[in-house]
């Protein structure tokens, strides 16, 4: 356990100003992805994504997609 | 072959569609994909001169057909040239069918095409000739870069456009992994190639040391993971499901799989550098960060898999799902090698090695070259509104080819190992076992196989440029239309 939390530990003032950015981007950067997989599969979200799965296969036909989410 | 290109120069209505029936640019998509197809021959030719020429370098005649400065011409073939042709060819077809309008601007997609040419001319005359900025895959000179920017700013600029101008209000996930990929290439080939010109063939980075090398391999692995991967999953989106005519297994899953990749592949870059001046943290950032890319990339692998989910049956007579699938059954097995490479304890044995060379050609024989192949030709019979010349040549094609990618892969991978086994082995007193010369000597027979493989795929991409010329040549022709009317 100890040699665990040695290998985790951090000279906090010995980070530079790069070193802080970085290390900003990143924690911001898990949070955003941690807050898209939340996003992405709450399950009353569900229909808004997968009603476009068909979607490719309606392209030849424009009029399909009136009332199919799609058209202005 | 030039009559082909200026005819389709041509807009044409799409048969099909609906009453509105945009005046879709096709003729732009053809002369891409045509090119495209030739530029995989030269791609392989030149791919395969150089692995004969490094099983037997006798055959480096000259200064300006040696090793060192083919190799570049090799990977700017395949990667720029090939690659570069097929993304363009798809994201303006795909771009206009989603968005069901043509293309922004005709006179900038032709802009871009000829501009685009013009870039893989000036790498044929100039990496003979041995100009280089010595950059891995960005070896090209000022001039061409300056062009390159240009050119592909063209290209971003007319997509954005034509998307602005969409009469659907969704933009279809395709077309977002397009997006991403021009996004980020212009940025990174815009920093990697900033250089201060001494002549108009020389010129200097303005980065150096560890900064240099972090930099190159910051634009070097998102070379391969926005131009050779996010673009060639925008082909995979749309290809897969169009052609299997079903519905994507997952839309939210491709929808994680979009902005996983472009958070997460940029920070990639660092795990080429394990064990340099570069500090540890960051390759070990580079590291984990691969080791977490392995959840998105198998995502998106399962969902254009289980795509075909009940559907399994459509791969015995359909040739080109069995491109896009196999496709992705190398795109699985390569980024979950790429992350495992790129730890540290495995790196110590891979690096430097041909395991490298074998994992980046599962990638890109097994992966890219694929589902360029399948969406080609997809792209030919509908664009051409005619049948296959010969269905036995395209499966003579994709047995061959999926042959000498095996081949090819699986020498580079027991010689790569074998060479780093040879490398580490030291007697009782610490004492290297094998001199360099001795590696050398051992991976002979692995590099002949290599050549072997490499020689197959050639093989099979001329193999389709004869199908797909014949195809052409074919259209039109009275035959081909009664088939066609039959089917309608």
């Amino acid at each position: 356990m100890n040699k665990l939390l040695e290998y985790f530990e951090t000279d906090w003032e010995a980070m530079t100003r790069a070193d802080w950015t970085g290390l900003i981007i990143v924690l911001v950067l898990t949070l955003l992805m941690v807050a898209l997989y939340v996003w992405i599969f709450k399950p009353s979200n569900r229909d808004k994504f997968e009603q476009y799965r068909d979607f490719v296969n309606s392209d030849e036909d424009v009029k399909r997609e009136v009332g199919h989410g799609q058209t202005k | 072959m030039t009559n082909i290109l200026f005819k389709s120069k041509e807009v044409e209505k799409v048969v099909g569609s609906s009453s509105e029936n945009p005046n879709y640019n096709f003729g732009i998509v053809k002369a891409f994909a045509v090119c495209a197809v030739v530029y995989l021959v030269v791609g392989a030719l030149v791919g395969d001169i150089i692995a004969w020429q490094l099983s037997f370098p006798a055959l480096n005649l000259n200064e300006y057909l040696s090793f060192g400065r083919l190799r570049p011409l090799h990977t700017n073939a395949v990667i720029f040239a090939f690659g570069g042709c097929t993304l363009m060819a798809t994201a303006f077809y795909v771009v206009q069918r989603t968005c069901a309008v043509p293309l922004w601007s005709n006179r900038m997609a032709w802009f871009t095409f000829w501009g685009w040419n013009l870039v893989i001319v000036a790498a044929v005359i100039s990496f003979p000739m041995g100009w280089t900025q010595g950059k891995e895959y960005a070896e090209l000179e000022w001039p061409v870069d300056i062009l390159i920017a240009v050119v592909w700013l063209s290209y971003m600029f007319n997509f954005i456009m034509t998307i602005a101008n969409r009469k659907t209000s969704h933009i279809y996930v395709a077309n977002w992994f397009f997006l991403g990929m021009m996004v980020m290439i212009t940025y990174l080939h815009v920093v990697n190639s900033l250089a201060i010109p001494v002549t108009m063939t020389k010129s200097y980075s303005i980065f150096s040391g560890v900064h240099d090398a972090m930099i190159q391999w910051w634009w070097g692995h998102n070379a391969v993971g926005f131009f050779l991967t996010a673009g060639f999953l925008g082909i995979m989106y749309y290809f897969i499901p169009k052609q299997a005519d079903l519905p994507i297994f997952s839309y939210r899953l491709s929808v994680l799989h979009f902005w996983a990749l472009m958070f997460g592949y940029v920070w990639l870059g660092a795990h080429h550098l394990q064990y340099t001046a570069l500090p540890d943290w960051a390759g070990s950032l580079g590291a984990a960060v691969s080791i977490a890319m392995i959840i998105p990339s198998w995502g998106g692998a399962i969902n254009g898999l289980m795509t075909l989910s009940g559907a399994w049956s459509k791969l015995r007579d359909d040739y080109v799902l069995r491109f896009l699938v196999v496709s992705l059954a190398f795109y699985a097995m390569s980024t979950f090698e790429g992350p495992v490479m790129s730890l540290k304890t495995v790196n110590a044995l891979s690096h430097y090695t041909d395991w490298t060379i074998g994992h980046v050609h599962s990638g890109a024989l097994g992966w890219v070259a694929m589902v360029s192949i399948g969406a080609i030709y997809h792209l030919v019979t509908r664009l051409w509104k005619t049948d296959i010349h010969s269905v036995p040549l395209v499966n003579s094609h994709f047995w061959i080819h999926t042959i000498g990618t095996v081949i090819y892969i699986c020498a580079m991978w027991v010689s790569g190992i074998m060479q780093g086994l040879m490398w580490r082995a030291t007697d009782d007193y610490g004492n290297l076992v094998y001199s360099f010369a001795e590696t050398v000597v051992a991976m002979h027979p692995y590099y002949v196989l290599r050549s072997v493989g490499g020689l197959l795929v050639l093989l099979g991409a001329l193999i389709m440029l004869y199908n797909i010329v014949m195809t052409i040549r074919g259209a039109g022709q009275p035959k081909a239309v009664a088939a066609q009317a039959a089917r309608a």
